[in-house]
């Protein structure tokens, strides 16, 4: 059987259930690549401008954790994903960045998705994908129509469950049910703003999610929430968006600041782009609605301790406020 | 009403050339500081720290705008990508939290175009075509001559004897330019310092080693981000060779693109086979000039500030293109010390030097 590799990193978190589904429609297989570790860390900061972002850098350690384990890579070059609105300069670049920088990478599948251009245009790049595995554009399409369902069916489970995006992709492979780790006493409830490849990389983000879970804390992140309600709270707050990602920040952050929430957390890598203006415009928001904000930002400097004792800090500071509001 | 705008290389220039043609008075057109040290420590110390160059840079010149009593600032804004399209919106967050109840005009600069203009100046004096395309062409003949003599002083500073020549007489330019009144003025000017110029003692036997410039657009045309980058390799006796220019980027941009003429279009085909397609910003352009110039320059500088989305994309691909053209990363943020740069380049322009030699020598011997 032919063989996928998709890096676990990146737009994975979003959109893994979506691709597996096709790739196996097409009857192909999918490999992933384990979760980010050290050594995958480091191998990727290796063949990397030192001025990329984190994230980048770990995409370029599972490209190569996977090079010699498959035949084909995938790394879609997503620019927009509905209306005029584009994406990271970083996602467009990818599939060729990898390409520079990994070059015993085997064949790379760097399909252009750019939805703003009409649905013919992305049809067109879909049957070229999908021609890779089989010439028969009858079953490409009822591919694509079984992925667009099993992604449904994903972002259903993560709103409804009011889980996060890897504890549904680990309930799927496993085959079983499972609840989102009880909080020990959850008197205190933050938002925790980031995009998905920061939130739920333990790696990346010092096992940021679990973290405040066992300090009794109940997380409210972008997935959990309806797409329309974080649209409707961004254009609210700034208006149209710019980048693709923007409802998982701004959406996210203007849809918890008017439902109101105890706190809200944001994790950002060093070096972000689109990050250092969008935690700015919230924390401007959180600081007119005196609602305490807690700005993270990470590298592969950030030390764990250091985490630790400002999420502490943080958490007893929401903590003692409201014992004396109520 | 009181209007300003952040600096960009020479758009002061044609800004007050325009807005004295629309009958803009000296009062409400506030011309900001010529950036400083103070600008950009104001900029740092009210940007989101992780903000890019141009952004502290420009909101650090609108602050000294608004000190100077202006209510009305013109921003640019891009639409996808960069970050650029951000820029207003949290510009005019800071300034709002600073006490400066400042009314933004954006001019989008990857759409509207020539449309954009005539809307901002019909924003600002209502719409009037006799007034205000004379009013454009005369300030955009200003940018043109300024970018034409701009070329002549990067050519003629690597090979004048004594140096700084250039400099003094693009400075006095510069001024004089600012000063003209009229087309025929601009144009009389031009051909005076062009001439003057042209009439440096230069160096017979210097053989300037010819380094392109590339990268993201402020940065490399605004000499205070860039630390006076140009001037400091004239020093080195560099010839600099720069595709980028205000001048190029209106004509084309404004003009020609619409009518389907793409000034970039050798670049970006050269740059296919390693990035294919636009990331932004000025990304793929610099990946293109690497690979379209490898014959004819002998380096390449390649600038962009710090945490700069498309030009990181660059970065990473340069390296591994087949053309073979030694590059120089430079990287600006507030951090920079322009004598560590002035050392790498230092660097850089010695290996070409060694790299020009062992070839001609190698061409010698395969001659006999």
């Amino acid at each position: 059987m032919v063989k996928v590799g998709i890096p676990r990193s990146l737009l994975y978190y979003q959109y893994y259930p979506m691709w597996r589904k096709f790739f196996e429609e097409l009857g192909a297989e999918t490999v992933v690549s384990p979760v980010t570790n050290e050594a995958i860390l480091l191998s990727g900061s290796s063949r990397t401008a030192s001025e990329t972002c984190l994230p980048v850098k770990i995409f370029v350690g599972h490209v190569l954790y996977l090079a010699n384990k498959c035949d084909f890579m995938f790394i879609p070059a997503v620019r927009s994903i509905g209306g005029k609105i584009y994406n990271c300069s970083k996602f467009l670049g990818l599939p060729d960045i990898t390409r520079a920088v990994v070059p015993e990478s085997p064949v790379i599948l760097d399909p252009e998705i750019d939805l703003s251009r009409g649905q013919g245009n992305f049809l067109k790049t879909i049957y070229a994908l999908g021609n890779h595995f089989t010439p028969d554009r009858k079953r490409i399409k009822a591919a694509l129509e079984e992925a667009r369902k099993a992604n449904l069916v994903y972002r259903e489970r993560m709103v409804s469950l009011k889980l996060t995006a890897v504890e549904v992709i680990g309930e799927e492979s496993r085959n079983g049910n499972v609840e989102a780790e009880a909080p020990l006493s959850s008197c205190l409830t933050i938002a925790v703003l980031g995009h998905p490849y920061v939130l739920h990389d333990d790696h990346l983000n010092h096992r940021l999610l679990s973290r405040l879970r066992t300090m009794g804390v109940e997380i409210l992140t972008a997935e959990m929430v309806e797409q329309e309600k974080l649209d409707a709270a961004m254009a609210r707050l700034v208006g149209k968006a710019h980048w693709t990602f923007e409802s998982d920040i701004i959406g996210m952050g203007g849809y918890c600041l008017e439902r109101g929430v105890d706190g809200i957390i944001s994790a950002s890598v060093f070096g972000c782009g689109p990050d250092s203006m969008m935690v700015s415009v919230i924390r401007h928001r959180a600081r007119e609605l005196d609602v305490p904000f807690l700005s993270l930002s990470l590298d592969e400097h950030a030390s764990e301790v250091g985490i630790v004792t400002r999420l502490e800090a943080f958490l007893d500071m929401i903590g003692r406020r409201k014992r004396i509001c109520v | 009403m009181r209007v300003s705008f952040p600096n960009f290389s020479n758009i002061h220039v044609v800004i007050k050339a325009v807005a004295r043609k629309l009958g803009v008075t000296e009062g409400e057109l506030v011309v900001p500081p010529p950036t400083t040290q103070k600008t950009l420590d104001l900029g740092v110390k009210y940007s989101p720290a992780e903000a890019c160059l141009p952004f502290k840079l420009t909101l650090g010149n609108l602050i000294e705008a608004c000190e100077m009593g202006a209510d009305t600032l013109l921003q640019a804004r891009g639409t996808g990508i960069c970050r650029l399209g951000y820029y207003a919106k949290v510009q005019e967050q800071i300034l709002g939290d600073l006490g400066y109840n400042a009314r933004f005009l954006t001019y989008d600069v990857s759409r509207n175009k020539l449309v954009g203009i005539f809307s901002l100046m019909k924003n600002l004096r209502g719409a009037n075509w006799f007034r205000d395309i004379p009013a454009l062409h005369f300030g955009m003949s200003k940018l043109f001559s300024l970018d034409r003599i701009d070329k002549v002083v990067r050519h003629t500073r690597a090979v004048e004897r004594e140096r700084g020549g250039a400099n003094r007489i693009y400075k006095e330019a510069i001024a004089s330019i600012d000063g003209a009144e009229n087309g025929r003025e601009v144009k009389r000017l031009t051909r005076k310092y062009i001439g003057r110029l042209n009439s440096v003692a230069k160096d017979p036997r210097a053989r300037p080693v010819k380094i392109g410039v590339t990268g993201e657009i402020y940065v490399v045309l605004e000499p205070f981000a860039n630390m006076d980058l140009e001037m400091e390799m004239g020093k080195l006796g560099v010839q600099v060779e720069r595709t980028l220019s205000l001048s190029r980027w209106v004509k084309y941009s404004l003009f020609l693109n619409p009518l389907g003429i793409d000034e970039w279009k050798d670049v970006r085909k050269a740059a296919m086979p390693y990035l294919k397609r636009d990331v932004g910003g000025d990304g793929w352009e610099s990946v293109g000039e690497k690979v379209f110039h490898s014959r004819e320059y002998d380096g390449l500088v390649h600038v962009a500030p710090f945490t700069c989305m498309p030009e990181i994309v660059a970065e990473n691909i340069m390296p591994s293109t087949k053309e073979d053209l030694p590059v120089l990363s430079l990287v600006f943020d507030e951090q920079m010390g322009k004598q560590g740069m002035i050392t790498r380049l230092e660097a850089f322009v010695d290996l070409l030097k060694f790299r020009r030699r062992s070839r001609e020598k190698h061409e010698n011997f395969s001659g006999c």
